[in-house]
């Protein structure tokens, strides 16, 4: 058990390619974190330069309280968990799980102990005699998960160790790694492209893009108050709507304008405004469960409602997706699933505008 | 109708049966044939085996090949029999040895190209395989002279050193593609685990392998044990002459001893059709480990 502190890490491979700049992160203990962004933006390559497996380019790396710069992954305390198992093929499961601990010459029944205990943790006892290619893909990432733990290792790295399950497997086993985390109370370190697995597993979120962190910051934060559009637009299914407005005050109101629609802003977010973005375009971010069409909901707000036309809707079952174009502008609504719009209906809807989130056009930060 | 259909199909899987076995016989029977006819040569008579109409199989099993062939005594036209004991003894440690020194090296050279990076890496790695494409003949001079002033002509290091010179790079290739088909995260895996680089090449990789090790090791083998130019060429004493050139030898200006030739050729044939039997599990997974995953 230990804390991770990243300072100032960088990571560039030859030829110039910048795959990490400037990450700095305090990981506490028994945290679990939660390296999240599209392909190629430098999670696996932090989480491997904390494993050891990438050597850091520049920078500081803290396990507990000890810098690791220069010492292999062998003497880091760390278990990882790779994305295609990494199973030892020519060995069973119990030499799979247990050869970790037969370098570190442990005695014998202390290896069989742990083995079984975390066999019987991820029921897996069954299986210990045969070989990773009798094992089916979810038995495989149970046993790679074992080869983890039977090490008790101070963290855990886990690089997308679900992308390569079927997606009834991934739920499940996305309830049982966190079950999994409470019980070995341990810090994780989880790499993952899938923002799903991020919101629902991480205590904390690492947004990232290009090398750079986006933000840092616990699920429910990242979701109601991302720090700019790259976030707000990653975090989210079906993402945030961008819409391009102008802010402007009017009688002591502060609206935005776009198209022929006109909105205000609800008091508590106009003081939080700098004024220097009056009269000024920015973007307007609103989550699709916060564009309505209730009809009792709109008349009681009638300063936040305007008309649009239907494309497409797209039942789900326990909800219903609208799919709307105004002036230019696509718009997705996540509605009850009673709603009745039909596509090509003409209809009203309204923003939630206590919800809404404003950026700035240029930097794309967040602007209150 | 399903019925019909379903006789229809295995009258079609009949017949194509049939079709597949009389191909697959045909093809051994031209591959076997030579071979049959080297066995028959070798426990024939030579008034067997010259007479017409050909005899397919003689008259009477005549054993006194085999005796000269070990034994030495006089051939047919009168001349000494070389002795061919410490020729097959050569060709043993001579290929034996070149696959030795060609897989400790070519394995750990094959590693290094597929794993590691250093200054010149690819250029190295494009000049040894350049090396393999260059004619073998054209390096026979230059090797002569090579081995003459280091005093090793006739010596079996000399046969060793110029099979290793021109199988190694077939070695590093083969074994480098074959690392290469390992997942790396098997490798970072072990490192975690607790193994060094050395104990990551000898406990994982290598065990990993085996399928490349075994048919890169068989094809090193045969090369070296075939091969009868440079062995021509290099070695000119019984004492380190090596299989193929004494069996040529059984060729002399008078005359061609067929029986004892074809029975060295049996002898020379036996050792790598043992170990391809042996082995031979091995070679058809090394095949195809390559085509699917795992």
């Amino acid at each position: 058990m230990a804390s991770v502190v990243l300072k100032n890490v960088n990571k560039i491979f030859p030829g110039d390619v910048k795959a990490v700049i400037d990450f700095n992160l305090e990981i506490k203990d028994k945290e679990f974190v939660v390296l999240v962004g599209p392909s190629g933006c430098g999670k696996s390559t932090t989480l491997r330069m904390v494993a050891g497996l990438e050597e850091i380019t520049s920078g500081e790396i803290y396990i507990g309280d000890r810098l690791v710069n220069d010492i292999p992954p062998k003497d880091r305390d760390i278990a990882m968990v790779f994305q295609n198992y990494a199973l030892y093929p020519h060995m069973n499961v119990y030499d799979n799980m247990a050869f970790g601990l037969k370098l570190r010459k442990l005695p014998r029944a202390k290896i069989d102990a742990r083995v079984k205990e975390a066999a019987r943790i991820l029921g897996i006892e069954d299986y210990l005699n045969r070989k990773p290619k009798a094992l089916s893909g979810g038995q495989r990432q149970r046993v790679a998960l074992g080869r983890a733990i039977v090490r008790e290792p101070k963290v855990f790295l886990m690089d997308e160790p679900l992308s390569n399950l079927d997606a009834k497997l991934r739920v499940l086993m996305r309830t049982e790694l966190s079950k999994l985390h409470n019980r070995l109370q341990t810090t994780f370190i989880y790499v993952t492209h899938d923002q799903t697995e991020a919101m629902t597993m991480g205590d904390r979120i690492v947004v990232m893009k290009d090398g750079y962190v986006y933000q840092v910051d616990t699920p429910k934060n990242i979701y109601d108050h991302p720090a700019n559009i790259f976030v707000a637009s990653f975090i989210g299914s079906p993402q945030m709507n961008f819409i391009d407005v102008k802010l402007f005050a009017e009688s002591d109101k502060l609206y935005v304008s776009f198209g022929n629609a006109k909105l205000v802003i609800p008091d508590e977010i106009k003081n939080k405004i700098n004024p220097s973005y009056m009269g000024k375009e920015v973007v307007m971010g609103i989550r699709p469960e916060d564009i309505h069409d209730e009809p009792a909901l709109l008349e009681r707000y009638p300063e936040y409602c305007f008309y649009t036309n239907v494309d497409v809707v797209e039942l789900m079952g326990s909800e219903t997706f609208l799919y709307m174009d105004f002036e230019g502008n696509t718009l997705t609504a996540r509605v009850d699933p009673g709603s009745s719009a039909q596509p090509g209906d003409k209809i009203k809807i309204g923003f939630n505008m206590n919800k809404v989130h404003l950026f700035d056009k240029d930097t794309t930060n967040r602007i209150f | 109708m399903m019925f019909e259909s379903g006789v229809n199909l295995m009258k079609e899987k009949t017949s194509e049966k049939i079709i597949t076995y009389v191909l697959a016989i045909l093809l051994a029977i031209v591959i076997l044939a030579p071979f049959y006819w080297l066995v028959i040569s070798s426990i024939s008579s030579k008034a067997d085996l010259l007479s017409t109409p050909i005899n397919f199989f003689p008259k009477k099993i005549y054993t006194e090949n085999f005796k000269k062939i070990f034994t030495g005594g006089l051939n047919i036209s009168g001349g000494e029999v070389p002795p061919f004991g410490t020729a097959l003894k050569n060709s043993i440690v001579v290929a034996g040895l070149t696959s030795i020194v060609c897989m400790i090296v070519g394995s750990l050279a094959g590693y290094a190209f597929a794993r590691m990076r250093f200054f010149l890496d690819n250029q190295l790695f494009v000049l040894i395989i350049a090396i393999r494409m260059l004619p073998e003949i054209a390096t026979i001079i230059p090797l002569y002279f090579i081995m003459k002033s280091l005093n090793l002509i006739n010596t079996i290091t000399c046969l060793v050193l110029v099979y290793t010179s021109f199988t190694l790079p077939f070695v590093i290739w083969m074994m480098e593609s074959y690392f290469e088909t390992i997942p790396i995260e098997i490798e970072d895996a072990a490192a975690i685990d607790g193994l060094n680089r050395f104990g990551i090449f000898t406990r994982i990789m290598l065990p990993l392998s085996l399928p490349g090790i075994v048919t890169t090791l068989i094809f090193t083998f045969l090369t070296a044990w075939d091969e009868f130019l440079f062995a021509l060429i290099m070695t000119s004493t019984y004492q380190s002459k090596t299989l193929t050139v004494a069996i040529s030898e059984f060729t002399t200006r008078h005359m061609i001893d067929y029986g004892l030739m074809m029975t060295g050729g049996l002898l020379a044939a036996l050792p790598p059709m043992l170990i391809a039997l042996v082995l031979q599990k091995y070679i058809i997974s090394g095949l195809t480990s390559g085509a699917i995953k795992g």
